[in-house]
């Protein structure tokens, strides 16, 4: 029994170191290194780099949402579909942690691009 | 407002499985659907399913598809396409976006059976026209009837990679190579035997340096990786395609239980963010479920099962169904789901590498890294007999759960037991008449029917053939292996095409007697096949 709470533990330190190298803004990431491929289009409904969102990083924009407010990635057409996910990558990978630690972007309405005519086109109740 | 005891999102093979479990059980349905035409994935599905008879194994995934729509309108369940679900909220209420009106429904239950959405990977020129994403090439390809190129790079060895490599090939293109940056093939090796004895080769530790071409691709460069997957300088290939597919998985597309509220966790196994899910797709949102990839990427199967258990749960939920009745059907489908998460490629299995098979047998290394299985492995496998007269010789390598070839055997030369997953045996003392039922039947098109001796130095092999023009009898050419070399000149004898065969056709060849264990694959000279 001691074991297994020995084992509950471990992981909850685990955990918790884990979410301070997500939320603790003291840490030092280095310094930001420029890479041969920074300049690929990530997202490439509002053509924001690699090398930008790394950038970003480093001016301390450590999660989905702040980049996406900084760069705008995945507010465009497709809403993050095709780079939601390469972002999310780029981020962790510059912080040194697991992309699974990240919240990945707020889910709202409306879920697919539409015209604003439409949107507003809404039936009326009887 | 109008209002449903059921709403289900998406009309792919788990939201129309769970449509049709609930109207069954009297629940007034509807299924919304973003696409112009219902099925999801399944009606570009052109292959044939694995599984047992009860999974609907060796039927075609499009066939599967055109069942459950004629199933669904029978049951009374209503498909409403072009009709984008936007928003879903706190009690129950769903935004749709049907033509260019929004209107506002109500589910007293729903069932989110969204799907997924593919991985991306970038690379230099990744953005050029070109770069396409496999399901992708499939929509073209299988839904709207359009090449999409000439000569195609595959990145993705899995099973989405493999199977649009092969259909890519039927419909004409040339695949020039299969590219993975995993160390092994991460799809069923059948799948990949397919490819490989028509000649395609595979690079595995491989992954794209660049897309070449100024406007749209006109080559690509891939190179090896290490075991931290960075590139190893001076091994740089350069291929000349048009197109290059990108296959590296797929991410569940949840974000409508995000947006409502939903308890989520992101777990790379299940390929990224899904719903925590009790029992039988239950969210943590009481009377919202889900079914599916969206809970979890898996294939079409399992989804179709998880669509009934969850069409299941939201009967029971609003009390159509009492719970004893309820706790049947739902042992009645874990079963049959328990079922198809067997054998090596099994959920539970994911990461893993096997050694050895079930049966103890050493797993074939060059089918892992080269896509098909070496001469020398081949004997050990329980299904490669050797024998006087035509009989059956099966390279079913991997422990999967399928067995239609047990099944459709009217002599019972096949047996796989009742354990799913085991290696096919060719029975001993059972005498096989050539039928062929076999061959056609095997997903994996992995039978084979061999004569080894006519008597004339020269032996006969029936191999399932699904490329158009159909060489006619007579047509000359040459035998290729297993790793789809030039192995000797062969002759078509026989053509068969019968309707159980469902459109895999049998191609018999006659080669010299030597080449009988070795050659798989027919190719017509390119003369005779004007």
């Amino acid at each position: 029994m001691s074991e297994a709470s020995e084992k509950q533990k471990a992981m909850k330190l685990a955990q918790e170191a884990a979410a301070s190298r997500v939320n603790d803004r003291s840490r030092d990431i280095g310094e930001f290194v420029p890479a041969p491929d920074d300049d690929i289009i990530v997202c490439r409904c509002e053509e924001v780099t690699k090398g930008e969102i790394r950038k970003a990083v480093h001016d301390g924009m450590w999660t989905v949402t702040e980049v996406r407010r900084y760069l705008r990635t995945g507010m465009g057409l497709c809403q993050g579909q095709t780079c939601g996910r390469l972002v999310k990558g780029i981020i962790a990978r510059e912080l040194g942690i697991s992309p699974a630690l990240l919240e990945p972007a707020t889910s709202r309405v409306p879920m697919r691009p539409l015209e604003m005519h439409i949107f507003a086109n809404e039936e009326k109740e009887e | 407002m109008k209002r449903y005891d059921l709403v289900v999102v998406g009309a792919g093979p788990s939201g129309l499985s769970a449509a049709i479990e609930a109207a069954g059980r009297g629940m007034h349905v509807i299924v919304f659907d973003e696409n112009e035409k219902p099925g999801g994935q399944l009606f570009k599905q052109i292959h044939k399913f694995f599984g047992s008879k009860e999974h609907k194994a060796r039927v075609r995934g499009f066939r599967i598809g055109q069942e459950l729509l004629e199933e669904a309108g029978r049951t009374g369940v209503e498909v409403c396409l072009r009709a984008t679900v936007i928003g879903l909220y706190q009690d129950h209420e769903l935004v749709v976006r049907i033509g260019d009106a929004i209107e506002h429904v109500k589910g007293d239950t729903i069932i989110i059976a969204t799907g997924a959405s593919e991985n991306m990977v970038t690379f230099e020129g990744w953005t050029l026209p070109g770069v396409i994403g496999a399901g992708a090439a499939q929509t073209l390809m299988n839904l709207h009837g359009v090449l999409p190129g000439k000569r195609v790079l595959m990145l993705g060895s899995g099973n989405v990679g493999l199977v649009v490599s092969y259909q890519l090939m039927q419909c004409g293109c040339e695949v020039a190579a299969v590219a993975d940056a995993a160390p092994h093939i991460g799809g069923y090796g059948v799948h990949a035997a397919k490819i490989a004895r028509c000649g395609v080769p595979f690079y595995l530790s491989h992954t794209i340096k660049k897309a070449e071409g100024t406007d749209h691709v006109t080559g690509v460069e891939i190179a090896q990786v290490d075991e931290h997957f960075q590139f190893i300088p001076g091994t740089e290939k350069h291929f000349d395609v048009d197109t290059i597919c990108i296959a590296v998985g797929l991410s569940p597309m949840s974000q409508l239980l995000k947006m409502a509220g939903a308890r989520m966790a992101d777990d790379p196994k299940k390929g990224g963010q899904v719903p925590v899910c009790g029992r039988f797709g239950a969210t943590s949102l009481p009377g919202v479920f889900t079914a599916g990839d969206v809970a979890g990427i898996e294939e079409a199967s399992s989804a179709m099962i998880e669509g009934r258990m969850a069409g299941a749960a939201a009967a029971a939920y609003l009390g159509f169904m009492n719970e004893d009745a309820c706790e049947k059907r739902e042992k009645q489908l874990t079963d049959s789901l328990s079922e198809l998460r067997q054998g090596m490629f099994a959920p539970q299995n994911k990461g893993k590498q096997l050694t050895v098979t079930d049966e103890g047998i050493p797993l074939s290394k060059t089918l892992l890294t080269k896509g098909y299985v070496s001469d020398e492995e081949i004997e050990a496998f329980p299904g490669f007999t050797h024998r006087v007269g035509v009989h059956p010789v099966i390279e079913c390598t991997q422990n999967i759960p399928c067995n239609p070839c047990q099944d459709v055997c009217p002599k019972n030369c096949i047996s796989i037991g009742d354990q799913i997953t085991a290696l096919p045996k060719v029975a001993g003392g059972a005498e096989c008449v050539g039928c062929g039922m076999c061959v056609a039947s095997c997903s994996g098109q992995a039978i084979f029917l061999v004569d080894e001796d006519k008597g004339d130095g020269t032996a006969e092999v029936t191999i399932p053939y699904e490329f158009l023009p159909l060489p006619a009898q007579g047509t000359v050419g040459t035998a290729l292996s297993r790793s789809g070399q030039p192995l000797c000149r062969a002759s078509v004898v026989q053509i068969r095409s019968g309707k159980a065969f469902d459109k895999t056709n049998l191609l018999t060849m006659s080669v010299p007697k030597e080449f009988a264990m070795r050659a798989r694959f027919f190719r017509a000279d390119k003369e005779a096949a004007k």
